[in-house]
């Protein structure tokens, strides 16, 4: 859920875009990073740990802490709490360590 | 390689004013800032900072960190570069950049690093579900992304980052089950306590969190009493349900860099950490290296600015810039930050930069006047709930006779912080602080007017205006508001005390805006005269 009225802020989100989350469409604002898009669309769990493989969400949001790695258009251990979101890039959760593409 | 005189890395409030102040002298900065937006955390501070004037209290973060950074592109000597990561601190002085998707190479002849801190974790049963964040990460997601980020949260940490993210999720309509609190004081400033409270939201000291639980994500927390041992009382555990738990348990040095660079760290109880230890002038053990805001000891904010000032100057100076006038701005600066740290909350600080002076060489001298500064401490309640008893308010209660003769200010400040915009905002000259800014302000009632300008330009949130006189029976309390919607003028908003019920519904008299960067709205409200000093908040939902 968006945030419609503040007292203090004023949010100038411009166009609509679409992204794709897991295959799925998901509506966004560019100004938004992908993990406050997946927010926005109700969506907190964006990978799994490694051994373990429990839910992870976002804990900094600052790209400090490595709790929100997802794959962006193929790419494992993307920040997305501080990656924009961009249209059309497809972002899946990520089960434990990323593979890098070779 | 890219040669440069001021390598500052970091654009946050230190990084910022650290390169404003060297290149103002003449030197040129590059700043390497990691993020896409420069500004730190100041881009997702919504509330008015504390301090004097020359911090720019009064003016909200989001405002001085848009400011600090028109300042710095207007600059022809700095250089920005942002999502620009500093990778490394080389031996020979090389530092490693990522920019623009490259591996560049800088040369700087001075480093200042200003990376800031990170949020500290718990640990507790659970504590990695989805929906477990830092408070500034909530922040974040909220103030600069506009995003909802939960329904109902439990904040652990009544320390000034608690308080705040917890009114600020208030404000953008989130509901706050509780701050807890392990400790018996509330950490933070007061005044943030008592405004959470007046919005309903009760701080719960010598509290802990024992687990999170929830299928996937968070759907409750486990909270319990503690002991003085910090050990939870059994049988007084409690299920609160909520979807999201923020941790606001304080901040960890960013000094990755600092290590690497070969920099002497120590750890520092009271600067909340691993500290690089730097001499007055900020500078490291290794030479031309300076260490300036929360990577050397977590402060305030306006606490960073000053020691980025510091350091931008001293690292221009060793450049053999800025001339003799130079040293006067050095000692303004040094001076500033004594200021900050003279009042009570900056005991801890002054502790720990002790402890540094000695691990630097340079103990500071015996007769050091912060030391000696005695302060006067909150003995009543309010230390531990933010909710003014009947004896503090009975402290600063104007007389009966003053009352009778119109409206007049009443602070309910009551804590020794760094801070003094009302005396500034006063034009009658009304409101005085006897000693520094870290002194509380008396109103003096002869000379007080009841304009209430100093209602909505308290960053504190703590002064209203009564009117006893303004019919027989009913009184016109003029109260700050940062809430929407705004109330109606004529219609009834419910008025509320000092800890957030509901006293009735009143009159909604006049609505008075601040401004357009001020924003902080003054409420009238017509209340009957026996609750004028009871209604202390209003709301409308």
């Amino acid at each position: 859920m968006r945030i419609e009225a503040h007292p203090v802020l004023n949010f100038e989100r411009g166009e609509k875009i679409t992204f794709f989350y897991n295959d799925k469409e998901v509506e966004a604002y560019p100004t938004e990073t992908i993990a406050a898009a997946l927010h926005a669309a109700g969506v907190r769990k964006l990978g799994e740990s490694p051994e373990l493989h429990r839910p992870r969400g976002l804990f900094c949001a600052i790209g400090n802490c490595s709790s929100c790695f997802m794959i962006v258009d193929g790419e494992p251990n993307m920040r997305v709490c501080v990656m924009k979101v961009r249209p059309g890039i497809r972002v899946e959760e990520q089960k434990g360590k990323g593979v890098i593409r070779t | 390689m890219k040669t440069v005189e001021i390598l500052v890395i970091g654009g946050g409030p230190a990084g910022l004013c650290a390169a404003l102040s060297a290149s103002a002298l003449g030197a040129k900065v590059l700043i390497a800032e990691r993020d896409e937006m420069p500004g730190g955390q100041l881009v997702k501070q919504t509330h008015k900072f504390f301090g004097s004037e020359k911090q720019h209290a009064g003016e909200r973060g989001i405002h001085i960190g848009q400011m600090l950074l028109e300042n710095a592109q207007a600059e022809p000597n700095i250089e920005l570069w942002t999502s620009s990561c500093v990778l490394s601190i080389y031996e020979d002085g090389v530092v490693t950049i990522e920019h623009a998707g490259q591996h560049v190479k800088v040369k700087p002849e001075r480093i200042i690093i200003a990376t800031g801190a990170a949020e500290k974790f718990l640990g507790f049963p659970g504590n990695d579900l989805p929906g477990i964040y830092g408070a500034g990460a909530v922040q974040t997601l909220m103030n600069v992304d506009g995003v909802k980020p939960a329904q109902r949260v439990l904040m652990v940490g009544a320390g000034n980052i608690g308080l705040i993210v917890s009114y600020q999720l208030k404000q953008a309509g989130v509901e706050v089950e509780a701050v807890i609190e392990g400790s018996s004081k509330i950490g933070g400033y007061l005044v943030h306590a008592s405004k959470i409270q007046r919005a309903g939201i009760p701080v719960l000291i010598k509290h802990t969190i024992l687990e999170a639980y929830g299928d996937g994500q968070v759907e409750g927390a486990v909270i319990a009493q503690i002991d003085e041992c910090w050990q939870p009382i059994a049988g007084t555990e409690r299920k609160i349900a909520c979807d999201t738990i923020c941790l606001a348990v304080g901040l960890s040095p960013l000094t990755e860099l600092a290590w690497q660079a070969g920099c002497e760290v120590a750890f520092i109880r009271e600067l909340s950490g691993h500290v690089p230890i730097v001499n007055e002038c900020l500078e490291s053990t290794v030479p031309g290296i300076y260490c300036a805001g929360d990577v050397s000891g977590i402060e305030e904010a306006s606490a960073a600015m000053v020691e980025g000032r510091l350091a931008g100057l001293c690292a221009a100076v060793s450049l053999s810039y800025g001339g003799a006038a130079a040293q006067t701005l050095i000692d303004d600066a040094k001076q500033e930050l004594d200021e900050l740290r003279a009042g009570s909350m900056g005991i801890h600080i002054r502790e720990g930069l002790e402890k540094m002076a000695l691990k630097s060489g340079q103990p500071k001298s015996e007769d050091d006047t912060l030391k000696s500064k005695s302060f006067a401490e909150i003995k009543s309640t309010l230390i531990s709930d933010g909710i003014a008893t009947a004896d503090d308010i009975a402290a600063i209660l104007p007389t009966p006779e003053r009352f009778a003769k119109g409206p007049i200010a009443i602070a309910e400040c009551f804590q020794e912080i760094p801070c003094n915009p009302c005396v500034k905002a006063c034009k009658a000259g009304a409101i005085t602080m006897p000693g520094d800014i870290n002194d509380v302000p008396v109103v003096n009632g002869a000379l007080c007017n009841g304009c209430g300008l100093c209602i909505s330009l308290c960053p504190g949130l703590a002064i209203v205006v009564v009117d006893q006189t303004y019919s027989e029976d009913m009184a016109i309390v003029r109260l700050p508001y940062e809430y929407v919607p705004l109330p109606v003028v004529g219609t009834l908003a419910t008025g509320l005390d000092r800890e957030g019920n509901a006293l009735g519904q009143f009159e909604v008299k006049k609505v008075t805006s601040g401004g357009k960067k001020n924003m902080t709205y003054t409420i009238s409200l017509v209340v009957p005269k026996a609750l004028a000093m009871d209604v202390r908040g209003v709301s409308v939902v």
